[in-house]
């Protein structure tokens, strides 16, 4: 129920006029200790399984999360049968397609290096039902990706997703030089930095139910919102959109969780809770232990825009808009080697040569490497799944 | 002084007249030599045995020389005084009354004050039952208007017995015509007294003979009133309105009422004092004023919730004019529900609530809207920067019915067109109406309506809205049996509303209603019973009808599902009886008890969890179906409310209080504040009602002859049964939402500290309190342990609290106010450790309220500024400018952390963060 929560953002900007907003850290404030994080989704099919363990640290600490390496990880049914998970990379416990039994229950078993054990409830496996479209409108905020999906059983009801996303982009300006050893010589098409691809992974987390609905209709549910000024819709963009059934105790869970740390901050808000997974300590069972795993199979899809579905207003602002100086080989001005200090010792990259009307190049046009250098921000290389 | 040498006089002289026929002539013989008055009395009454009376110093100029033998007292007296400005006088009794410039007439007629005096009529200590009745009828009631003359109250007789009689009367403004609520009338002779009753009237019985009573009333100028009271009789006392350009602060109707009152943690405040608070739209403000007064503090910055000693917002009753309102506020809780130009007074209830109220645990707030004026029209009107507001009043038939209307409304679009694009679009609105009729059938009947309605709607620039509204309506018929029976009977409804409406999606599309209605009936009776006992008895029923939900397809394409959380209905209903008893002068005690009975009422589906297990979907067996009108479950038991006070010396007294309350309905609300869309949820079989207890103790001190009242108090209260919420708790169309939540043991302590200049060019009061406030969940059987079911503080346990009201009156048109409030911040729940989840950071948060916000700081600022004085013109006018946050302090209303782009940060809500100018101008017509 967001219901609440528009009107409290709408209160929190009637005061915008007198109210305001300011940083606030509170003196060192120190956890009791650290815990075990547990994250991931059993998967039911012909996917990966993959869990991550980390501890929670210090909040007045710089440093990121910290690993919890070399555990015992092994998903379990209640007959006994497990399945082991091999950490492939620092915390990161993998599985390749269990293809477990649907009229099963199933749970995570976790004994750490230093010897406690952990497991999650036994939870039965909950399908996930096949997304039927991912649709897209254009906003005012910009451009809008929303969900459709449905389960003619009514029998999912709670939906969580996660999305990778995926665009192509350009530099600001298109260098057609290049420097190679003492020389600038024309760009070659495999040498070209001006077209890039990049990525992310979703940060937030997206929820959906129909328990008010009489139907299981997910219909246009938002996934995220990208700026019109956004890089990503430069070129064309792409999105895969992973959606999991989750069991009502899940969906809380993952409530408790957007509301504790991307809803506060108005002025009628809710006290934060206390997390309530379902892992618990074996060794100790009166540790904190933040997770939850659900058992479900993967559905994805994956969808391609390209830029000439925006209005005229979408193109993307930067910071700093790039100056592309003049540098000549003979400063009219000074006689100095411009194409010598700002090239070869300043390290800017040529964009273009000067052309005198006799068809002499006299010096080139050239630019900071931030503004031509698209690798800056990601790769050459288009990714594998990428449509052409 | 005087008038007692006047008086003794008088009755001399009388005396004389009486017994001169038995005067026999006694003679003297005296030799003064420039005598002063001195030796010559001192020898006179040697040698005679006369007694003489005078004033030395009008005589030290006075030297006697006279020489006489065998003479009589008179002959000695006239040589003495020859060719002097000295006269002499004697009565029967051998006594000399010595005067200058004037002579003694001892010639009065016989029967000057109608009582025929001399030995045959004296009743030596025989006590005859004169028969004493009451032919009111044709007798009219005194209206007692000036203070220099003498009022006969009761059936004239010749002599006055003994024993006492009872005055009951009436204390109106003599100029509106209007009662005068909580005036104080003080028997300067026996130092007993009363306050006049909400409908202005007071009885009270006292000795026979000459008395004075002394009058003072709120806004209204001290006055006496002289009476000779023969037998059980009437007065219509008759004040007259303070007339100071500027307000006073006047928080007690008495002066000495804080003192003497039997009642402790009682306080009161009429609207001059509350309109000389400067607020931060200028508007003045009830409840706001009602935080500063010890014992009470803010939920937050913009809402008018308040907690009482350590009680939830939603534990105070909140009555207008006997009807219970239930959203006090309007436009996000800047403004209160109540409009300042009705509001008279009012008073809270923190620890003697009186046996008649009930239903809440922590207090008992009463707003008492003035009457209409039933002499003429007036009126007054206001502009601020957001509201404007506008009263008329006047007469329907005069002298006998009366009506007030008033009515305010905002203009608020100008200030949503300065929000960020995003919320331009946005519209907020409210209004509030007030009318009340008062009529007054005859001396002994009469009728009082009293109505109100108020809206709120806003909008966001999103597609959802908002709607509240509060609707009370009452009738209430004061009847007199006699002069010591009074009775009122009221019976009214109140309803309290709120809907949500979305339209932009239309598979989405939905509107959520939610309503509670109350029909109350009561009758409240007061007897006399003697000096020292007054009885209060009387009972009340309420019968609830409540809709917790009704959600519905707002658009034919909507695919949401209708669902309504069934009717809830319960009946609450209370028999009380209390007795103030007077052991003492210096010891009385206020006794009652409250027998409340409350059923949950058919038809209804209720649930039934297996016993000993917490009330979660997982434990639910079945349900069980109950038809109209089946009580389903009663909750009762008694409520005791004890108070005493000792009087140690006129000034200062100690009183103690015990109380016990119970409360049938509750507010669930899991955010720190009262939102309008809170739902109120009614007791039933799986959800208990709240109850609490409390013992206080307080002492009372008036100094610099009561001009400046101090006290102390300290409490300690315990609670059961409030409701807190499980973690991540949904209190909106929950068909179960006795699993979400938790029933807390509480308890509260505190001490409070007040000290009021009431009177003089400087006034004001300074509060502080010292309060803790903590719950705990024990029982696993109820769920999960909030933090390991060790006492945590609850939501609005903030230890020190300091107040400050000053007002400084430089001339009768310019005044300033002063405003200063600090407190220690709010608990809060803050996070103590970060991990990586769902592809950000997260926080993990501590136990449950271990931290607390910044210290709260906030002072304001206003000058008031009066027209001219003229009495004969159309309007009289007023500006109010001031600051609010003169300081500009960013007190934090809350703190939270948020992810942004994977990084945590914390950040600090701040409201009015910055110095508020407001300007206020009012009308009266």
């Amino acid at each position: 129920m967001n219901k609440r929560g528009n009107y409290m953002v709408f209160l929190a900007l009637l005061t915008a006029i007198v109210a305001c907003r300011k940083p606030y850290t509170p003196k060192a404030i120190l956890a009791p200790g650290s815990y075990l994080v547990v994250e991931g989704v059993i998967n039911s099919g012909a996917d990966s399984t993959i869990i991550t363990l980390s501890k929670t640290i210090n909040i007045a600490t710089k440093d990121s999360s910290a690993f919890e390496t070399n555990a015992q990880v092994t998903v379990e049914n209640e007959g006994g049968t497990s399945y082991p998970l091999q950490e492939f990379k620092a915390g990161h416990y993998l599985a390749i397609a269990l293809n477990l039994d649907k009229t099963k229950k199933y749970r995570l078993h976790i004994k750490t290096a230093g010897s406690n054990e952990y497991a999650s409830d036994y939870v039965a496996v909950k399908p996930t039902p096949p997304i039927d479209s991912i649709t897209y409108r254009i906003t005012d905020k910009g451009l809008q990706v929303n969900v459709n999906t449905h389960n003619p059983a009514n029998s999912t009801r709670y939906y969580r997703w996660a999305y990778e996303e995926a665009w192509q982009f350009h530099a600001q300006r298109n260098s057609e030089s290049i420097v190679k050893g003492t020389d600038i010589v024309p760009r070659k098409p495999e040498e070209q930095i001006y077209y890039c691809f990049a990525g992310d992974k979703s940060s937030n987390i997206v929820l959906g139910s129909t328990e008010k609905l009489q139907q299981d209709i997910i219909s246009q549910i938002p996934i995220t919102i990208i700026s019109p000024r956004s890089e990503k819709l430069q070129i064309k963009y792409s999105i895969l959109l992973k959606q999991y059934a989750v069991t009502k105790e899940e969906y809380q869970f993952w409530e408790n969780i957007k509301k504790n740390t991307e809803q506060l901050g108005s002025i009628f808000d809710a006290q934060p809770s206390q997390l309530k997974g379902n892992i618990h300590g074996i060794t100790n069972p009166a540790e904190p232990v933040i997770g939850y795993i659900g058992v479900t199979n993967t559905q994805t899809k994956r969808i391609f825009i390209t830029n000439n579905r925006f209005p005229d207003n979408y193109y993307p602002v930067y910071a700093d808009e790039c100056e592309v100086i003049s540098a000549f080989f003979i400063n009219a001005l000074t006689g100095a080697n411009d194409v010598d200090f700002f090239i070869f010792r300043l390290g800017y990259i040529p964009v273009s040569p000067i052309i005198s009307p006799r068809g002499v190049t006299i010096g080139y046009k050239a630019a900071p490497i931030e503004c031509v250098d698209c690798r800056l921000r990601g790769h050459i290389d288009a990714p594998d799944f990428w449509e052409l | 002084m005087k008038k007692i040498y006047f008086l003794s006089f008088c009755f001399l002289i009388l005396l004389k007249v009486g017994y001169s026929q038995q005067t026999t002539v006694q003679t003297i013989s005296v030799n003064f030599q420039q005598a002063t008055i001195e030796q010559f009395v001192t020898e006179l009454e040697a040698k005679t045995g006369y007694h003489f009376y005078y004033e030395p110093a009008k005589f030290d100029s006075l030297k006697i020389t006279v020489q006489l033998d065998n003479k009589s007292m008179e002959t000695v007296l006239d040589a003495a005084f020859k060719n002097t400005a000295f006269h002499y006088a004697i009565s029967t009794n051998h006594e000399v009354f010595l005067t200058k410039g004037r002579e003694i007439q001892l010639s009065l007629a016989a029967g000057f004050f109608g009582i025929k005096t001399g030995a045959e009529t004296q009743k030596n200590n025989v006590v005859t039952q004169v028969k004493e009745f009451a032919d009111t009828k044709d007798k009219v009631v005194p209206e007692a208007t000036t203070e220099n003359k003498l009022y006969e109250i009761g059936t004239k007789t010749n002599t006055i017995g003994a024993g006492n009689a009872t005055l009951s009367g009436y204390v109106r403004d003599g100029k509106s015509g209007e009662a005068v609520v909580g005036a104080s009338i003080y028997v300067t002779n026996t130092k007993t007294g009363v306050a006049s009753d909400q409908f202005g009237y007071f009885t009270l019985s006292l000795p026979k003979g000459r008395q004075i009573l002394s009058v003072r009333g709120l806004g209204m100028r001290d006055t006496r009133r002289q009476i000779v009271l023969y037998s059980d009789g009437k007065m219509i006392i008759e004040m007259k309105e303070q007339v100071t350009s500027l307000k006073e602060v006047k928080i007690s109707a008495e002066k000495v009422a804080n003192v003497r009152n039997v009642q402790l943690g009682v306080n009161r405040l009429d609207i001059k004092s509350i309109k000389q608070v400067p607020t931060v739209f200028g508007e003045a403000d009830v409840l706001r004023v009602v935080l500063t007064l010890p014992g009470v503090q803010s939920v937050g910055e913009a809402t008018t919730g308040f907690n009482v000693r350590g009680g939830s917002a939603d534990q105070n009753l909140i009555l207008m004019n006997d009807a219970t309102i239930y959203n006090p506020s309007h436009f996000f809780g800047f403004f209160s529900s109540f409009n300042p130009d009705i509001v008279k007074d009012i008073e809270l209830y923190k620890s003697s609530i009186p046996e008649k109220f009930g239903g809440r645990l922590s207090s008992v707030l009463d707003v008492t809207n003035r009457e209409g004026n039933k002499k003429k029209f007036t009126g007054s009107a206001g502009i601020g920067l957001i509201t404007s507001r506008l009263n008329v009043e006047g007469p329907i038939f005069k002298d006998r019915t009366s009506f007030s209307f008033g009515g305010r409304t905002t203009y608020s679009d100008w200030l949503l067109k300065l929000l960020p694009e995003a919320y331009k679009h946005s519209q907020a609105s409210f209004y509030d109406l007030n009318l009340d009729i008062s009529h007054q059938i005859d001396d002994k009947n009469n009728i009082y309506v009293s109505t109100y309605l108020s809206k709120d709607k806003f909008k966001l620039n999103s597609d959802t809205s908002y709607g509240y509204s509060n609707r009370n309506a009452n009738i209430k018929w004061k009847h007199n049996f006699n002069d010591k029976l009074f009775s009122v009977i009221g019976a009214g409804i109140d309803r309290y509303q709120y809907n949500i409406a979305s339209f932009d999606n239309p598979v989405n599309a939905y509107k959520l209603n939610f309503d509670i209605n109350q029909t109350n009936f009561k009758a409240d009776f007061t007897y006399y019973l003697n000096r020292k006992n007054t009885v209060n008895f009387g009972l009340s029923s309420i019968f609830y009808k409540l809709h917790p939900g009704n959600y519905q397809p707002n658009n034919p394409k909507s695919l949401v599902a209708p669902d309504v959380i069934p009717t809830q209905r319960a009946l609450e209903s209370a028999l009380y009886v209390g007795d103030k008893y007077d052991f003492t002068e210096d010891f009385s005690v206020s006794g009652g008890v409250r027998y409340s009975l409350y059923s949950f009422l058919g038809p209804q589906t209720v649930y039934n969890y297996a016993p000993n297990l917490p009330k979660t979907s997982s434990n639910l067996l079945d349900s069980t179906n109950y038809s109209s009108g089946k009580f389903i479950k009663t909750y009762s038991g008694p409520e005791i409310r004890l108070s005493g006070r000792y009087q140690l010396g006129d000034n200062t007294s100690l009183k103690g209080g015990y109380n016990t309350l119970r409360q049938y309905i509750h507010l669930l609300s899991n955010t720190t504040a009262i939102a309008p869309t809170d739902v109120w949820q009614l007791s039933d079989p799986n959800i208990k009602p709240q109850y609490g207890d409390q013992v206080s103790l307080g002492i009372y001190r008036n100094l610099k002859s009561n001009t400046i009242e101090t006290s102390v108090e300290v409490y300690y209260k315990r609670l059961r049964d409030y409701l807190d919420y499980r973690s991540g708790a949904n209190l909106v169309l929950n068909h179960h939402i006795e699993n979400d939540v938790l029933a807390t043991q509480g308890k509260a302590y505190g001490i409070e500290f007040l000290i009021k200049k009431t009177t003089g060019k400087a006034n004001g009061w300074i509060s502080y309190t010292y309060s803790r406030t903590f719950l705990r969940q024990t029982d696993p059987n109820e769920g999960e342990l909030i933090n390991s079911g060790l006492y945590y503080p609850a939501n609005f346990d903030k230890p020190h609290d300091f107040n400050f009201i000053g007002n400084y009156r430089f001339s009768h048109r310019f005044s300033i106010s002063l405003n200063v409030t600090y407190s220690t911040g709010r608990p809060i729940t803050l996070p103590v450790a970060k991990y990586e989840y769902g592809g950000s950071e997260r926080v993990y948060y501590s136990d449950r309220n271990q931290y607390r916000i910044p210290d709260y700081f906030r002072s304001d600022f206003s000058m008031n500024i009066e027209g001219n004085h003229k009495v004969h013109q159309l309007t009289h006018n007023s500006f109010t400018i001031g600051v609010y946050n003169l300081t500009g302090r960013q007190n934090a209303y809350s703190t939270y952390f948020t992810e942004q782009s994977g990084v945590i940060s914390g950040y600090k809500l701040s409201i009015f963060a910055k110095p508020i100018p407001f300007i206020n101008y009012n009308i009266r017509f």
